[in-house]
């Protein structure tokens, strides 16, 4: 049936290991391109036009290697090229009227509010869902990034490095100002949540 | 930076709290994201077990990361996406 020439693969072998190795990356390679672009129908495009161009390389894809880091590198160099210009701006949730509703809630007050607050309730899961999203939309977008990767993905340092094709270095500390701008935006929370900074 | 570690971890961390605590700080982000040398990591435990401050700045550098992994919504992908994607894929070739 299947003649194994080289490195040369059948289309049906081709759609097969497309299926079974790039596909399953699908849902995390949509939310980030969601957390990049911050729009649900631009998000759609850069994922299929990563989709489109990884099929057209796939014979450059090493079996067994990292797929799910691959496609995140052809993703990013897709939004650099074309869709960072047009993207759309940030903060699709007011911050400030997350934080209003926080206020009004009953953890109203100055002090020692905090500890009637019960993290596992549902209100408050979502509550902090939502203002975590809002905070990290408002970092800039190389900011962003690396969170997502990193803390969202998991991803190593290492893997961030190719990636994005920044040294090391340049990963730690982008890391590191990142977390440190985002640690600002959400030290008033925090302060709510009872953690003293 | 690796031998300095060392050193540090060899004499009495208190005595050299400022220093030290300036390391720690610098290590967090590899610690909490399991990247720290296993020489880094012990220099790190053995340090905040003594140091209030940077043992709070661990709990806190922990919950950020938390706050991201643990409570950032997930999109929700579109049904149709994956199917668009073959269609397209197929059209192309
Ligand atoms: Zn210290």
């Amino acid at each position: 049936m299947s003649e194994q020439t080289g490195k040369q693969l059948s289309k049906e072998e081709k759609d097969a290991r497309f299926e079974a190795e790039l596909l399953p990356v699908l849902d995390p390679l949509y939310n980030f391109a969601y957390r990049l672009t911050l729009d649900e129908d631009d998000a759609n495009d850069l994922v299929q036009e990563t989709y489109l161009k990884a099929y057209r390389f796939f014979d450059y894809f090493e079996q067994g290697t990292n797929a799910k880091a691959w496609l995140f590198r052809i993703l990013k160099n897709s939004f650099i090229n074309e869709f960072r210009k047009k993207s759309k701006q940030p903060a699709k949730v007011d911050y400030s009227e997350v934080e209003g509703y926080y206020n009004t809630d009953d953890v109203e007050g100055e002090n020692g509010v905090a500890t009637t607050t019960d993290m596992r309730s549902e209100s408050v899961q979502d509550l902090i869902g939502d203002e975590v999203a809002s905070a990290l939309n408002t970092l800039p977008v190389d900011f962003r990034t690396v969170i997502i990767l990193c803390d969202l993905e998991g991803f190593t340092y290492e893997e961030m490095a190719k990636i994005l094709d920044i040294p090391i270095g340049t990963v730690r500390s982008r890391l590191h100002r990142a977390r440190n701008s985002l640690k600002e935006k959400l030290e008033k929370y925090a302060k709510t949540m009872g953690y003293n900074s | 930076m690796e031998s300095k570690f060392t050193e540090m971890y060899q004499k009495e961390p208190a005595e050299e709290k400022d220093g030290a605590c300036e390391q720690v700080a610098d290590m967090l982000d590899s610690v909490v994201d399991g990247e720290a040398s296993a020489e880094q990591q012990t220099f790190f435990n053995s340090h905040i077990e003594e140091c209030v401050t940077c043992f709070e700045n661990h709990q806190k550098q922990k919950l950020l990361k938390s706050l991201i992994s643990g409570h950032l919504k997930r999109v929700i992908v579109p049904a149709s996406l994956a199917q668009t994607i073959k269609a397209k894929i197929q059209e192309s070739i």
